[in-house]
């Protein structure tokens, strides 16, 4: 067995974060070797610096034993380094074949030399029993395919390492299952792995080797076939237990708020919610689980009055709602974190203030008639503020300058401060959060259903649903499944209904 | 009026009059599509029009030449587009602010300059200036109606079209095309195969300058051959309504174009029955509004009945059994 | 415990913090009126004039002596209009470029009410024409937001076509309708006398609109920062996305904020008419809307900083005439040295350096 890459003692700072801390590892030629670790641990740094995206504060890079320094990307796939990102680095309106070869193209003359292009990639794509419509447009076809044009465009420069960054996180269960035989016919071919994942189930079936990482260290490297995904969600998460349950079942009480046959249109006009279902009670918390891009979206904007519905009825306390505009149905009692925080959770360009009072500037005793009661605002938004422990230097701050955590602090301030809301309707609430900002924020959402809302969160965290939720239903390609109250065998509910839209195994 | 009939108002002499007064407006047109194919939407056009012209004009008095006068104005134009790149691209200025700010600036440098240079105000027209001669394309202008139609036009006229082929050519055969079209599209996917992006948004405003500066020199040194305060008249506005009706291809951005020179050029033929001027030289701006119009509506109902098409299919096969 | 939050929130934000912040400000404007007048002075310096004559003539026309500075106050009473006009559009992240054609239309509509109606007490003919203006300014405003609304055609284009349109649409009105063959160049007949605005001082154009410009500064200042709807305006201008979520009124007021645009810069219309042309004249404006433009970017889009800018754009509106007849520098240069000055205005790096520079020494 040959060493294809290694680093050594790699470390690199940003302005308040060691991301990564003297890390040292090294890969065998022909390996799939999986990085591991929650947010913010550093794998995606480490996969930069190796990359060339950053360079290094120390430490050294060897490829095949040579050493090597990389002030760009460039630099690294002309070393035999090629990534994956998470986000797809292609060209909407290109083939499959021009953005596999983009940058690289046969010429003839001055020209691009279409035929050779397209016969180029379908060798290549051949060579590595890579299924691809070469030359189909790339905002065309699925996502699993514009992920295998992303990695052949790799093979195509000829690549030998490769690094995957969350390489399963946008794909379906079958998607997934295809990339990995995919991914051992490369590793058989003599290419190399580096496969960074936080599912640890995927990590054990598909690596050879198992690096775990956290807090920006090293915890160490183990053998996929001498561990456990105990032992290494251990090594993951250290001693503090996270991702644990912390909502305890309550009885739920009365209905508050009903969706019936709700449909949706997305924004290129197409049926992205098909007559869905849901009944939200006082006191439960009710998990939204799915992979991104199901309709949750649509759903949830449907539900807020910021997308027209095609069909269906929503009720309040028995009221119908869904002809209502977005402030009568906040005035009805509903409360919204959304999904994106900088896109439509808070104006990043405005006062601390200013983001806290778009439910109440404008009813007594926050105003008098045409003007602000600026007092009173500022009264209240500073009790929130303190209430939820926002880290601000004050209320005249600019909210772009907090930390997301600390935005979606000021969010849940907003819509949950005043106690006004009877449904709480949480959409990916602790997404790019740190740890400790994760758990406030759930904590916040379980008290107030502990006194007596209806609260709906939705998450492509599994860990965050099973966290929380007293029942759970699935977003599968726009419809909504129920998969039943919280007991030790949900997971396997949910996970069959995310990934086939049936609540029983269909292998 | 009602001693007007259709016929005698929509001559060949006009559609031949509608490829000139869309000339200008063409080259703006392709300008500004090289730009926003970098991702820079360039506001400027008018501006650098306008200066073109001027520089034109300087030129053509300084040399004696049209060609030497197309030279003035390509090297004015380029150091104009220069300054709006580094102002946006090194000095990270925001690129409508500064691109509008451009045609302020512009307004204000020719004006200046065309009396601080040639001691007149408003206008300059004297034989001094040497502008272009018609070309007859030796066989084709013997055949009848093509010949009227095509024949007998100023260079830049034709090269106004050459320069759409070439635009095109440029972008979508060439791999320089492919990269640039990259960037404007996707400017993570062109970084990550190593494309210099801000080199491409150089290229981008450069050729815009350039190809404005053809279209200045055609409005000084063609048809008329003076110049007048702000005679651009909104050219450069008309051509980012052409790119934004083409969504920026060259060949239906050109027809935008045409279709506003079409209006121009009417406008001045209706005039010659005796409408009032000042309602019919509102003609191409009106266009402009209606041209934007119909598109939305064309598209809002394209979009819906493939939309229509598309959700028959997906309630004709249901995925729950 | 609240008041102790109150108490480090504001010792958090120290003096010496706000200080560096409007030091830094002040200098960077300082920079870039250098960099302009330096870029007029080369021009001038090229085509063989004397720029050193030409500011100091410049300055002259401005301000030499009380009746110059009254005029010139007179001069930026449309900049200052312009200047709100820009700002409450800009504010609300609609990009209104039509400002030129919606002053046209509001000219218009407030001169026909003025030649039309003779028999009015001033106390209410001058409200009644300068009503004209601001109807005439938002009603110009509607097409576009038709189209923006509706069809969700960007703004962009369709305001800078309803600009020559306007100008035209009145170049024409004044030519057969309203036209008056007693009128020096193309023309509408003269108002009634009972809507001409009041002078402050005699020997001087300056009129009550002076202190109407004054006052709607205020008035801008507390509708923006102050009231409820003023709130929605800048929520929606800050983040679209985030004003529809929480509820605000979005449609509204972006309709809203066009129509106030577009009525705002219609009455400086009525004023140009009423305080200083008498009847509507064809081309009154020499880019006031352009001006209007560029006086609230460079105010970034604060009445109060409007003011300044305004004051500044009528002094060289009005120094520029005193320039070009004493010195033979032609008056354009004046443009070239405010469209500089808005080329350099949203560069970052003289902030960023100067904020770093002033924090080193201050701390």
């Amino acid at each position: 067995m040959t060493e294809a890459l290694s680093v050594k003692n790699i470390t690199k700072a940003f302005p308040g974060v060691l991301a990564n801390d003297n890390i040292s590892l090294s890969v065998e030629k022909g390996t799939i070797r999986a990085i591991v670790g929650e947010n913010g641990a550093g794998k995606t740094t480490l996969m930069n610096v190796i990359y060339g995206l950053y360079q290094p504060d120390s430490g050294q890079i060897f490829i095949n034993g040579e050493e090597v320094t990389f002030s760009s990307p460039r630099d690294a796939i002309a070393q035999g380094i090629g990534m994956v990102h998470q986000h797809f680095k292609l060209v909407p309106s290109y083939t499959l074949a021009q953005n596999i070869a983009l940058g690289v193209e046969p010429r003839k003359g001055i020209f691009i030399d279409e035929p050779a292009l397209n016969k180029s990639v379908k060798a290549i794509a051949d060579k590595y029993g890579f299924q691809i419509n070469e030359r189909e447009v790339t905002v065309d076809v699925s996502v699993g395919e514009q992920q295998r044009a992303e990695i052949l465009k790799a093979l195509y420069r000829g690549v030998e390492i490769l690094v995957l960054d969350e390489p399963t996180a946008v794909l379906t269960d079958i998607e997934t299952k295809e990339l990995f035989v995919m991914l051992r016919n490369l590793v058989e071919q003599g290419i190399t792995i580096l496969f960074i994942s936080h599912k640890l189930r995927e990590v054990l079936e598909i690596s050879d080797d198992i690096s775990v990482m956290r807090a920006g260290k090293l915890v160490g490297t183990v053998k996929c076939e001498e561990t456990d995904e105990c032992q290494l969600a251990e090594m993951m998460v250290g001693r503090e237990t996270i991702g644990g349950r912390m909502r305890e079942t309550k009885q739920k009480g009365e209905l508050i708020m009903e969706i019936e046959g709700l449909s949706v249109l997305d924004n290129r006009d197409l049926t992205a919610v098909k007559d869905a279902s849901l009944n939200l009670y006082s006191g439960e918390i009710v998990g939204g689980a799915g992979v991104d891009g199901n309709g949750q979206e649509e759903f949830v904007e449907a539900l807020l009055g910021l997308r027209p519905l095609t069909s269906g009825k929503i009720r309040i306390d028995g009221k119908e709602i869904q002809e209502l505009s977005t402030r009568e149905i906040r005035e009805a009692g509903v409360a919204y974190i959304p999904s994106d925080r900088y896109r439509s959770g808070v104006a990043v360009e405005g006062t601390i203030w200013e983001n806290m009072v778009p439910g109440e500037y404008y009813v007594k005793p926050y105003s008098n008639g045409l003007a602000l009661a600026m007092p009173e605002i500022m009264m209240m938004s500073g009790t929130l503020i303190q209430k939820f422990n926002v880290a601000t230097p004050g209320l005249d701050a600019k909210t772009g300058n907090l930390s997301g955590g600390n935005i979606q602090r000021v969010i849940a301030a907003r819509e949950l401060g005043l106690e006004k809301a009877k449904v709480v309707i949480a959409s990916q609430p602790t997404r790019g959060i740190d740890i400790a900002g994760t758990e406030a924020i759930r904590q916040m959402l379980i008290d107030y259903a502990n006194r007596g809302a209806a609260v709906f969160v939705i998450s492509a965290d599994l860990d965050e649903i099973l966290s929380l939720s007293d029942r759970v239903v699935v977003f599968y390609e726009g419809n909504v499944l129920d998969a039943g109250y919280y007991d030790e065998t949900i997971r396997q509910r949910i996970s069959w209904l995310m990934t086939s839209g049936k609540d029983y195994c269909v292998d | 009026m009602g001693n007007v009939d259709l016929s005698s108002i929509l001559t060949l002499s006009l559609f031949a009059a509608a490829l000139r007064m869309a000339t200008p407006i063409i080259f703006a047109t392709m300008g500004g599509i090289f730009s926003s194919h970098t991702g820079i939407f360039n506001v400027a056009l008018e501006g650098f029009m306008l200066i073109g012209s001027f520089f034109a004009v300087l030129g053509s008095v300084r040399t004696g030449s049209p060609y030497g006068g197309l030279l003035y104005a390509v090297i004015a134009c380029l150091v104009a587009a220069l300054v709006f790149a580094i102002l946006h691209l090194e000095l990270k200025a925001n690129p409508i602010i500064v691109g509008l700010a451009m045609n302020i600036v512009a307004i204000g440098l020719t004006n200046y300059l065309l009396t601080a240079t040639f001691n007149v105000w408003g206008v300059y027209k004297t034989d001094l200036i040497i502008g272009f001669q018609e070309v007859q394309i030796p066989l084709i202008h013997q055949i009848p109606i093509i010949g009227e139609l095509l024949s007998g036009h100023f260079p830049l006229v034709y090269f106004s079209f050459v320069s759409v082929y070439i635009v095109y050519l440029v972008l979508y055969k060439t791999p320089f095309g492919f990269h640039l079209r990259s960037v404007g599209e996707n400017i993570d996917a062109a970084e990550s195969i190593g494309v210099n992006t801000k080199r491409m948004k150089y290229y981008g405003l450069l050729v815009s300058g350039l190809l404005c500066a053809f279209g200045g020199t055609f409005l000084s040194l063609s048809y008329l051959t003076m110049f007048s305060e702000d005679m651009t008249a909104g050219r450069g506005w008309l051509a980012m309504a052409a790119i934004n009706f083409g969504r920026m291809r060259p060949v239906p951005s050109m027809i935008a174009g045409l279709i506003f020179g079409f209006a121009d050029a009417l406008a001045v033929r209706l005039q010659q029955f005796g409408l009032p001027s000042q309602i019919v030289v509102m003609l191409p701006y009106l266009m402009t509004v209606i041209v934007l119009f119909i598109s939305a509506v064309v598209a809002e109902r394209r979009k819906k009945s493939l939309v229509a098409k598309q959700n028959k299919i997906d309630i004709a096969t249901p995925l729950q059994p | 415990m609240i008041k102790n939050f109150f108490d480090k929130a504001k010792n958090s934000h120290t003096w010496k913090e706000n200080l560096v912040n409007l030091t830094t400000q002040l200098l960077n404007y300082l920079i870039i009126l250098i960099i302009a007048l330096f870029i007029g002075a080369v021009v001038m310096f090229l085509s063989g004039k004397d720029p050193i004559a030409a500011y100091a003539a410049l300055w002259q026309g401005a301000f030499g002596n009380g009746y110059r500075f009254a005029d010139t106050l007179d001069r930026s009473v449309i900049m200052i209009l312009a200047g709100i006009a820009g700002s409450i559009a800009f504010r609300t992240n609609i990009t209104n470029l039509g400002l030129e054609g919606q002053l046209y239309i509001g000219a218009f509509a407030a001169a026909w009410a003025g030649f039309t109606f003779t028999n009015l007490p001033a106390i209410v003919h001058i409200p009644l024409c300068m009503i004209a203006g601001i109807i005439g300014g938002a009603l110009w405003t509607l097409p576009v937001l038709y189209l923006k609304m509706r069809w969700k055609i960007p703004e962009l284009v369709p305001t800078l076509m309803l600009n020559y349109i306007a100008i035209r649409l009145t170049d024409y009105l004044i030519a057969f309708p309203f036209r008056d063959p007693a009128a020096p160049m193309a023309g509408s007949p003269l108002i009634a006398a009972s809507a001409k605005l009041p002078k402050l001082i005699k020997g001087s154009t300056i009129n009550i609109g002076f202190i109407i410009a004054i006052v709607l500064i205020f008035v801008t200042y507390w509708f923006l920062f102050k009231t409820k709807i003023g709130y929605e305006l800048r929520m929606v201008g800050l983040n679209q996305d985030f004003a529809a979520a929480a509820g605000l009124p979005v449609k509204r007021s972006i309709f809203l904020a066009m129509t106030l645009s577009g009525g705002v810069i219609g009455l400086g219309g009525a004023l140009m008419i009423q305080g200083f042309f008498g009847r509507f004249l064809g081309g009154f404006s020499s880019g006031y809307g352009w001006d209007g433009f560029m006086i609230a970017i460079i105010a970034q889009n604060h009445p109060f900083a409007v003011f300044p800018t305004a004051l500044f754009y009528g002094a060289l509106a009005n120094g520029a005439l005193t320039m070009q007849s004493v010195t033979g520098v032609p008056q354009a240069v004046v443009a070239m040295v405010k469209g500089t000055l808005v080329l350099f205005v949203t560069v970052k790096v003289f902030v960023e350096n100067i904020r770093k520079g002033l924090r080193k020494w201050a701390m």
